[in-house]
């Protein structure tokens, strides 16, 4: 059996069966991306916060865009040489196509892990719009040290053995000193928590504070003891007071308490049933009702159920508590916890109900900032009627006191961020002049006046903090220097922009240049997150959408690259075939190609 | 004749291997009942999950009953029972995946799959699909993805539990206390989902790729069976609507998974940790509705073409007579399937999208209804004058007719904003769409059923089995959705796994606004559940049929048991590989019976014109002129 029109077109449509299928194919993915597209204008149209615009850094995509658009190209002359029997050529052709694939991904993986390793966080507090000044950066690292927080640099970090740097964490934890572990048993998913707080126990012993028993059933059917005795009674036993905490043991526990679990509830089940049956035949259909149970008759039938199943049932507890001697500093993931905890609470959930009693130590969260950013508070403010500016100036991110700040200047109480907002306000100034006189619009009144946008207004970014601070927060200078346009700051080509801000400092003429050093406290931290789909909606679809893009790119590339790397066999038995073969993988190729040039704009431009 | 065509046809058959031929086959017609099978089990087992709902609307306070829970291991029943009686989250659960289960693994791919993949090439006089063993990637991702879906039942987080619609906020949210997000119900929900779209892509490229490209010589577009062209629009129906919810599905992994905020919006609080959730926000759960229900209407139309198909395959063979306006049905499903991707957000009315947009929707839904009665009434009138033959088949496709009318006028109401207010999410809503679906869509395919399996098995399915499936069957049916329609409007919500025994409690002191009607109307439901749990019973006679007369059913005589007029009936019986024994050739058009002249009452549309007949050339095109060759 054969299937017609593999090779060479069907008459009357003028098509090979597969050529069809991938427009059929493509016409499918367009309805896709086009969900995925609504989603973006759904989302930007709704948003309730500033959207990132420009947000990225523009070369890498230009890059590429022209990439892509060159390896489409190229994959035609790749079809078109096959269509002309030029193996050589083919071969050629297409490599360049799949070397244009692999560059691709190379920028986007480089891109996408400067935004994982990118943090940011919105600041919680007290004033007219709960603060909201949000500032991004690096996070730092630290230690326990006889269980407290203790920084370490990332230079410290470098230094260290491999094995010391194991015990450092990124200083964005929740620390809590654990005193007992309440553990549910009806959770058996908690494995990876267990395992984590083993390993951090060190010298510490998890024992069970109680012994756990659970009655042995054949001990109560034969009906010689009493409940105690029977709770008491060695076949009861399951786990000793004073076993050591371990998955084992636990795995026993839960099986305990679930086969007891199951006997009580079948017991119970068979006594409710009986019930049924004794009210259906004794009294009728009446008091059957199937709606209404509460009648007195019932109610006195069930309480005499209930008294004899607390004789035959086991009530196994379902929770079992384990004490920690003597206490140690457990690290949590905040995202480990159902909600959020403060210093000085006595216990913290995780998000399988596991209770870790004890304390919540201080964990602030310490990062190098390299861009502070107001656009929430100011729209929240404007929102609320309110002028931005006073309100910017209030927020804790301009009024803290940083005991990490040198105020050898004597009477200059000022954080480094007040001092970088302040030398913002001059740049500003300068920026708004220089709007009004540059512009052809000099003069003009009211709308038609060309003035700095939000962004410039509310948000200090890395080049400018680093320019700053280079003219000592000078800010005469820096108003003079930005007036005459000297003022250091990255352009669209420049190499330092390439993946964004670094953790490092970019300026090399300036060894002294550092991104200024922030400890947030928790009660401070409202949301924080790194750059990836959890901080904002636009990196969710940023990374969704990219995502799903770079996927279709690999996908075509190991289609592509089948044909050249196991094509030869086709090509000399049915080379027609095999060109049909190209062109439809060309066809999707294209359709890659031009997903990209709709998502170039709409993410990095727009 | 038959089994020597048969043997005829076997010479190009290398011997495959056992596994090869039944489970990683590339032929359409294993493909095909691969997927029928699969789906009857699917089918069967969301139908389970009715009646142990259905068990706590009418005895919310009773233990599940023996029939109902010997399946349940005794530490499943202890995670999901309270003392037996089914709980409020284990209803939740169970709901959702009856509708999933029912919509997306049992009626699709046994209509469309299962049917489209057995009839179609067939019908169209090909040798197999055009890309046989993506078909067949099909269907093992179908499998891959159902399994995927119903594993989670066996779980810590249980399976999902959020509607069969998946609504975010709340879906975006569940299970959140299972560490690994993957081994959630919720997220498996959404794998499943993915491969699920996966597989119909596949399908349906498949399918539109096969109907443009290989059809017989002679097979023009107006010359086609009924059955290819509402294939041909599910196909792309599938094709299209599908996506959206693909995206929408990966925009909701995501903030599972990831904890992005594509569907939750700002300031969420939950109460089970009493704190706002740890979460960016500003997502728009309006988003996930519309991509939802972007599929969700035409999948609608996906449901249920193929059962028209179905019918209205059979009726002009029992009729004897051809079908009435079979090219305003055409016209009629082409603009159908067109209409049906703008009708999606009448599901969606009481979000306070505005009016504006509301009154839009409201005017293609009621635009809509006049290419279904198109259909429906051609059907109907196809009946008139008829010779009927009431064969099994027949009786079914007769009751399809009624019943689905029933379902489309109910929908009516529904359709406009103001009526919809008071009805929407209760169990009028139910009651229509079941009354589509069931009674409606089920029947179709039941008659697909007993009209192919002479085909596929080379014997007929029992008659009297057949009518102790079918009269009950219709019975129950109707005394399961009926009362839905009056409780509905008395005020039941769907969602009321205790049968609204809330609101009957107080209802008598006039606390509740509700209390009165709901007890008027309360005790309807022992009616039906015990007319589903009837129907349950009911359905045993198919399954033996299906299987006993597979083994001892009356053989039939010739490759044409029905005396009908396309394509399929040319081949061999059952067909062999590459279907058919001579190259076919088609001279007229689907549905011609009782010619005046022409001696036999039907005249395949594979016979050659007799020679003192006037001679009706095939219609082929003259052949382009081409540059290559």
């Amino acid at each position: 059996m054969e299937i017609p029109f593999i090779v060479n077109a069907r008459k009357d449509t003028g098509l090979f069966n597969s050529k069809v299928g991938i427009w059929l194919f493509l016409a499918s993915e367009v309805t896709l991306f086009g969900g995925l597209f609504s989603g973006y204008l759904f989302l930007r149209l709704y948003a309730d916060y500033p959207w990132p615009e420009r947000a990225l850094p523009v070369l890498p995509g230009l890059i590429n865009t022209f990439v892509l658009i060159g390896s489409s190209v190229t994959v035609v002359f790749a079809w078109a040489a096959l269509k002309m029997r030029e193996w050589r050529k083919f071969q050629i052709y297409m490599a360049i196509t799949l070397a244009c694939a692999g560059l691709f991904m190379v920028l986007k993986g480089i891109e996408y892990n400067a935004k994982f390793g990118h943090q940011a966080v919105r600041i919680q507090g007290g004033g007219p719009v709960q603060d909201n000044a949000i500032v991004e950066g690096h996070l730092h690292y630290a230690k326990l040290v006889d269980g407290e927080m203790v920084e370490v640099t990332k230079e410290e970090k470098e230094e260290m053995s491999d094995e010391d740097k194991e015990d450092v964490f990124t200083a964005n934890k929740i620390l809590v000193k654990a005193s007992e572990f309440t553990f549910v048993l009806t959770r058996p998913s908690h494995e990876a928590y267990v395992k984590a707080l083993l390993e951090q126990a060190g010298e510490s012993k998890i024992t069970l504070a109680e012994k756990y028993s659970v009655i042995d059933v054949e001990e109560l059917n034969a009906g010689e003891m009493n409940r105690d005795q029977l709770t008491n009674s060695k076949a009861a036993l399951v786990a000793g007071k004073g076993e050591e905490l371990s998955i084992d043991l636990l795995d026993k526990l839960e099986d305990a308490y679930l086969d007891a679990r199951s006997h009580d509830r079948k017991i119970r089940t068979q006594f409710l049933a009986a019930s049924w049956d004794w009210v259906r035949n004794e009294k009728g259909e009446e008091e059957a009702s199937t709606y209404i149970v509460e009648k007195d008759i019932w109610k006195e039938r069930r309480s005499e159920d209930a008294e004899k199943l607390k004789v035959l049932t086991l009530r196994a507890p379902s929770e079992v508590t384990f004490k920690v001697d003597p206490p140690f500093t457990l690290v949590l993931d905040p995202s480990d916890l159902v909600k959020k905890v403060n210093v000085g609470d006595k216990d913290a959930k995780l998000r399988d109900d596991t209770l870790v009693s004890g304390e919540v130590l201080p964990s602030p969260m310490i990062m190098g900032v390299d861009a502070l950013d107001f656009r929430t508070t100011a729209l929240r403010a404007e929102a609320e009627g309110l002028d931005p500016l006073p309100v910017i100036e209030g927020t804790w991110l301009l009024t803290h006191k940083g005991h990490h700040d040198d105020h050898a200047e004597g009477e200059d109480d000022r954080n480094e961020f007040k001092k970088i907002w302040e030398c913002h306000l001059e740049w500003l100034r300068a920026r708004a002049e220089y709007l009004d006189e540059k512009s052809d619009r000099k003069g003009l009144e009211g709308a038609d006046r060309l003035v700095p946008t939000d962004n410039d207004r509310y948000r200090v970014n890395w080049d400018q903090i680093l320019a700053y601070q280079g003219l000592g927060y000078d800010l005469k200078k820096v108003y003079d220097e930005s007036k005459a346009g000297t003022l250091k700051r990255t352009g669209l080509f420049d190499i330092n922009g390439f993946a964004g801000a670094n953790h490092k400092t970019p300026d090399t003429d300036n060894p002294d240049l550092h991104f200024p050093h922030l400890e947030i406290p928790r009660a401070n931290v409202g949301f924080e997150s790194s750059f990836t789909p959890k901080w904002n909606t636009y990196y969710a679809i940023y990374f969704t959408i990219t995502g799903l893009h770079g996927l279709h790119v690999i996908g075509g590339a190991l289609v592509l690259g089948y044909y050249l790397f196991f094509g030869r066999k086709m090509y000399e038995s049915n080379p027609e075939w095999l060109a049909n073969r190209v062109e439809v993988g060309g066809l999707f190729w294209h359709f890659v190609d031009l997903v990209w040039i709709f998502l170039f704009p709409i993410l990095y431009l727009m | 004749m038959s089994a020597d065509a048969h043997d005829h046809h076997d010479d190009h058959h290398h011997v495959l291997p056992w596994w090869k031929k039944y489970f990683f086959s590339t032929d359409h017609k294993t493909i095909g009942i691969q997927y029928g099978l699969a789906a009857g089990a699917f089918l069967l087992f969301g139908f389970f999950l009715m009646i142990v709902m259905r068990w706590s609307i009418a005895y919310p306070h009773e233990p599940l009953p023996g029939y109902l829970s010997w399946m349940f291991t005794d530490g499943w029943k202890a995670r999901w029972l309270d003392d037996g009686k089914v709980t409020g989250e284990t209803y939740n659960m169970f709901g959702a995946m009856h509708g999933t289960i029912m919509v997306f693994l049992g009626v699709v791919p046994l209509g469309f799959a299962a049917f489209g993949n057995y009839v179609t090439p067939l019908q169209i006089g090909a040798p197999d699909m055009a890309f046989p063993k993506l078909n067949m990637a099909s269907f093992w991702v179908y499998l891959a993805g159902g399994l995927v879906m119903c594993a989670s039942f066996f779980m810590e987080s249980g399976a999902a539990k959020s509607g069969w619609t998946n609504y975010s906020p709340l879906a975006g949210y569940a299970d959140k206390q299972i560490v690994n997000q993957f081994l959630a119900g919720q997220t498996q929900w959404l794998i499943g989902l993915v491969l699920l779209i996966t597989s119909s892509l596949l399908g349906s490229v498949n399918f539109i790729t096969t109907i443009i490209q290989l059809r017989a010589k002679g097979l023009t577009w107006m010359r086609l069976p009924f059955f290819v062209w509402a294939m041909l629009v599910t196909g792309f129906l599938l094709l299209l609507a599908f996506p959206p919810l693909e995206a929408a599905g990966i925009m909701q992994l995501m903030d599972r998974v990831a904890g992005s905020s594509f569907f939750m919006p700002s300031g969420l609080y939950s109460a089970s940790s009493g704190a706002a959730m740890d979460l960016s926000g500003s997502g728009s759960p309006l988003l996930f509705q519309h991509l939802f229900w972007f599929l969700g209407h035409p999948e609608v139309y996906v449901l249920l073409l193929p059962a028209i198909a179905c019918v209205a395959e059979i009726i002009p063979c029992n009729t004897r007579k051809p079908l009435w306006g079979y090219k305003p049905m055409v016209w009629a499903v082409i603009v159908l399937g067109f209409l049906s991707f703008i009708v999606w957000a009448h599901h969606m009315y009481l979000t306070g999208m505005g009016p504006v947009i509301s009154t839009f929707f409201q005017t293609t839904t009621v635009l809509i209804s006049v290419p279904s009665v198109i259909l429906l009434t051609s059907m109907i009138i196809s009946l008139w004058g008829g010779s009927i033959r009431f064969t099994m088949p027949m009786i079914w496709a007769a009751a399809f007719l009624p019943m689905f009318g029933i379902g489309g006028l109910t929908g009516l109401p529904l359709a406009f904003n103001l009526a919809d207010l008071h009805l929407h999410d209760t169990y009028y809503v139910i009651g229509h769409f079941h009354y589509v679906v069931a009674p409606g869509i089920l029947f179709g395919l039941f008659a697909g059923v007993y009209h192919w399996y002479p085909k596929m098995t080379g014997r007929f399915m029992d008659n009297f089995l057949g009518h102790l499936h079918f009269w009950p069957s219709l019975v129950c049916m109707n005394l399961l959705f009926f009362p839905m329609l009056t409780q509905g409007m008395a005020g039941f919500h769907r969602r009321w796994y205790n049968g609204g025994e809330g609101y009957i409690e107080k209802g008598a002191e006039g606390v509740n606004v509700f209390g009165l009607t709901v007890a008027e109307k309360i005790s309807l439901n022992e009616i039906m559940t015990g007319a589903a749990i009837a129907l349950a019973i009911f359905q045993l006679p198919f399954l033996v049929n299906m299987f006993i007369s597979y083994f001892w059913g009356k053989k039939v005589t010739s490759d044409n048991p029905w005396e009908a007029t396309t394509l399929e009936w040319a081949t061999p019986t059952p067909p062999g590989h590459g279907n058919f024994t001579f190259d076919p050739a088609i001279y007229r058009g689907p549905y011609e019976y009782s010619r005046p002249d022409h001696d036999a009452d039907f005249f395949p549309q594979w016979e050659e014109p007799k020679r003192d007949a006037p001679v009706e050339e095939p219609e082929v095109k003259p052949e382009k002129e081409t540059t290559e060759a």
